[in-house]
């Protein structure tokens, strides 16, 4: 500890290349901070938001086919079953220019709490949705970025349908990053009827609530044997693999994310190893010196090991708040986008940031350990006879 | 003048210190193109897409075609109007297609939303940009499909002469077509007949594609199908509605190229930092040059020469591990897929392309430029015994 002074001063000999190299690092290593985040924010929505005990059962070919509405019954009936509720895309847009900004289902008001009991949505709430037929419950995303709060009246122009439905926003899903709007299926049932248009009689997913994990598996091969030869085949899955099949499209990217990121972390070893040998080589002189007066070489060693940690740690801190700085504006930029999926919830985690200091602590070990080792065993009396 | 000869031996002479600046300047080369490809491949996809001649008419209020129905009627009176382009038949250019979104299975074992197209023959000329280039067209009412390259490469099933199952039918792969890289190379085309039994649609299209004739005013087509009183449509250009549908993908465009902005910028301060404390470090023979009567201009033309050198088998080296790697990574994956707007998947192919290399070799030389050129001239500045003095 007493040579620390003594490191610094050998770093702050050569301002502008320790200025350089500590930037590259930082660069470096908030650039990798950030990629990280995105493989991380995947993971963090599949493990905390998809519960196990929740099972979605969907048209075999795809979201855009509906089931019959009569499936709902059958599948509540099934022993094992706590409760179950469908969704039905409305595909409202709020600002027509804009398209649909965030995704809006129609549903039953009743199985909501017992259904998403983990959203932990107020009980009072619930109950308003269920009183009011133009009730809606909001995720507090959407909420947020509109600058909507419960009471407000809000109209959705239906673009699958040809209605546009007025609600009031009853309640809210008490999670920042929830987009959905879910308003009464009824509501929608009775708008299509008044025009004339008959009812609405398919859905687009159902989503059920199981006792037990253990009988997750078998309820699921269950409601698809059932349907197995009816007018639409369904394809049940837990939720977990629901989103991440929904997401799995993204896994290109973050492949591709993360053979770059790798590179640049190999850019910096390589950077950091080459001011680290330059430091050494300009003091080849002064070493043989210091060994001269009897300094150990493993002093010598640590010292000069010690430099090059130091300087891309250095760089590690700084690139470390810069990856939190640059992903909280990341984030207040960014809401509900379906290309985009879990992607651009930019959420660093302090495992991100251990990694990105780990990085820079390795990198430094890395860098600077040759160049050390080499001054260290180099012989006095032949340095010095090559450099005076 | 230094002979080349000079500056040459000196990237033998120190040969660790020139493979080590050779192999930052190579990876910055590779992390940089890679991003570079990635985002002109975006590019393409999301503004690429669509022909300023061709009309995209939806049902008004419908912000996709996938949301979008238009009555038989509207498209046999639509297809007559003034300023609609015929082929040599006299058949006028206008497509009437249905898009569907079913699931398609990956070779891993997932899934993801396709859209599907159906159209008639007439499709290939109204959307010219697309070319058949395996296979053939598949006749209508066959249970025949072609598919875009981006397609055939992800998909189980998706290679021509293989059975796809989408939907509720099987579909037999007869046909690949490219379109420049844009986003119908993502989609799979049947007969539209075919397609709207088998999504049990009792409308069978979505949306009408309209090519106006030469000559014919766009505008004056548009307006008289917005305003025509039976049937609630809106016509659009297409390059505007493919605008618009790419807004949402804006967001991933952005991240990435802010992504390689901040890769780059931090390669280039490395590689230069890199190629300056290896000038930095020759002081002493500068400065012994010098001595030797060497001009500054001749010294720091040498050092300039030697950088350059480095600079370029950096990129040589960088330029042509990124091309491997984009193609095997495109091939490992089967290309990289990203969401739209409608929820289906676009297949991009990491491909380097002419562009992303002469930008990449602008970077290198760039980097060569200022690492070699400042250093060697702060050195020949100074007074060779002082030069001589403080190495």
């Amino acid at each position: 500890m007493k040579f620390l002074p003594f490191i610094w001063r050998q770093l702050s000999r050569n301002k502008l290349r320790t200025a350089l190299t500590a930037g590259a690092i930082g660069l470096a290593v908030s650039l990798v901070c950030i990629l990280l985040t995105m493989p991380a924010g995947m993971d963090a929505l599949l493990t905390q938001v998809a519960s196990n005990t929740r099972i979605v059962v969907h048209n075999e070919a795809g979201l855009v086919y509906p089931l019959p509405y009569s499936y709902l019954q059958k599948i509540r009936s099934q022993p094992g079953v706590v409760s179950a509720a469908s969704w039905t895309w409305f595909g409202g847009v709020f600002r027509e220019e804009k398209g649909v900004e965030f995704p809006n289902f129609a549903i039953e008001p009743e199985p909501i709490g017992s259904v998403w009991a983990d959203w932990k949505i107020e009980p009072q709430q619930l109950e308003e949705f269920r009183r009011y037929r133009d009730g809606a419950i909001v995720g507090r995303g959407t909420l947020n970025k509109n600058g909507w709060k419960i009471g407000d009246l809000v109209t959705l122009k239906g673009t699958v349908y040809p209605v546009d439905l007025a609600f009031r926003i009853v309640g809210e899903i008490p999670n920042e990053r929830s987009p959905i709007f879910l308003f009464q299926r009824e509501y929608l049932d009775q708008a299509l009827r008044a025009g004339g248009r008959g009812g609405l009689d398919i859905l687009g997913t159902v989503w059920l609530r199981v006792d037990d994990p253990a009988r997750v598996a078998p309820l699921m091969s269950q409601i698809d044997e059932m349907f197995r030869n009816s007018e639409a085949v369904t394809a049940s899955e837990t939720e977990k693999s629901y989103f991440a099949n929904f997401f799995s499209m993204l896994q290109g990217f973050v492949t591709v994310i993360l053979i770059v990121t790798g590179l640049v972390a190999l850019c910096i070893v390589f950077i950091a190893a080459n001011t680290a040998s330059m430091a050494v080589r300009e003091r080849i002189g002064e070493i043989a010196v210091l060994k001269a007066l009897g300094f150990s070489r493993r002093l010598i060693f640590t010292t000069l090991l010690s430099e090059a940690v130091l300087l891309s740690t250095l760089g590690g801190v700084l690139g470390v708040l810069g990856a939190l700085a640059l992903t909280q504006l990341l984030r207040a930029g960014s809401g509900w986008n379906p290309a985009l999926g879990p992607l651009g919830s930019f959420i660093v985690t302090q495992a991100i940031l251990v990694q990105g200091l780990f990085l820079a602590l390795f990198v430094g070990m890395l860098s600077g350990v040759v160049p050390a080792l080499g001054a260290a065993r180099r012989s006095v009396a032949e340095t010095l006879r090559e450099v005076l | 003048m230094l002979p080349i000869r000079y500056a040459l031996g000196n990237l033998a002479a120190r040969r660790t210190r020139t493979l080590l600046t050779v192999a930052v300047i190579a990876l910055v080369v590779v992390a940089t193109t890679l991003f570079g490809s990635l985002v002109s491949s975006l590019r393409r996809t999301l503004v690429g897409t669509g022909n300023e001649r061709n009309l995209i008419v939806l049902r008004k209020g419908a912000t996709n075609d996938g949301s979008s129905v238009i009555p038989l009627e509207a498209f046999q009176s639509l297809r007559f109007f003034d300023g609609v382009a015929r082929d040599a038949a006299g058949n006028p250019l206008a497509s009437p297609e249905l898009v569907v979104q079913p699931f398609f299975r990956t070779a891993g074992g997932g899934r993801e939303n396709v859209l599907v197209r159906g159209v008639e023959a007439v499709a290939l000329q109204v959307h010219d940009e697309v070319a058949i280039v395996e296979g053939r067209m598949f006749h209508p009412s066959s249970g025949e499909a072609i598919v875009g390259s981006g397609v055939a490469g992800r998909y189980v099933g998706a290679k021509v002469g293989d059975t796809l199952d989408f939907g509720r039918g099987h579909w037999r792969v007869v046909g690949r077509f490219d379109s420049n890289g844009s986003s119908f190379e993502s989609e799979v085309w049947v007969d539209v007949r075919e397609l709207a039994a088998d999504a049990k649609r009792s409308i069978p299209y979505s949306g009408l594609r309209i090519r106006a004739a030469e000559g014919a005013d766009m505008d004056a087509l548009a307006r008289r199908i917005n305003d025509d009183p039976r049937y609630a449509l809106d016509a659009s250009p297409e390059p505007a509605y493919y605008e618009k549908q790419a807004e949402s993908a804006n967001a991933l465009y952005f991240i990435v190229v802010g992504l390689a902005v901040l890769a780059g910028i931090g390669a280039i301060f490395g590689a230069t930092n890199t190629l300056y404390a290896a000038v930095q470090s020759r002081r002493a023979e500068i400065g012994t040059l010098r001595a030797l009567g060497f001009s500054r201009t001749a010294i720091v033309v040498s050092f300039l020469i030697e950088s350059l050198v480095i600079a370029f088998g950096g990129f040589a080296i960088g330029a042509t591990l990124a091309a491997l790697l984009g193609r095997l990574v495109s091939w490992w994956l089967g290309g990289i897929a990203f969401g739209a707007a409608t929820f289906t998947t676009n297949v991009i192919q990491l491909r380097v392309g002419a562009s992303d290399l002469a930008n990449a070799l602008a970077l290198a030389l760039v980097i060569g430029l200022v690492g070699g050129i400042a250093p060697a001239a702060r050195a020949a500045r100074m007074r060779p015994i002082e030069a001589l003095r403080r190495a």
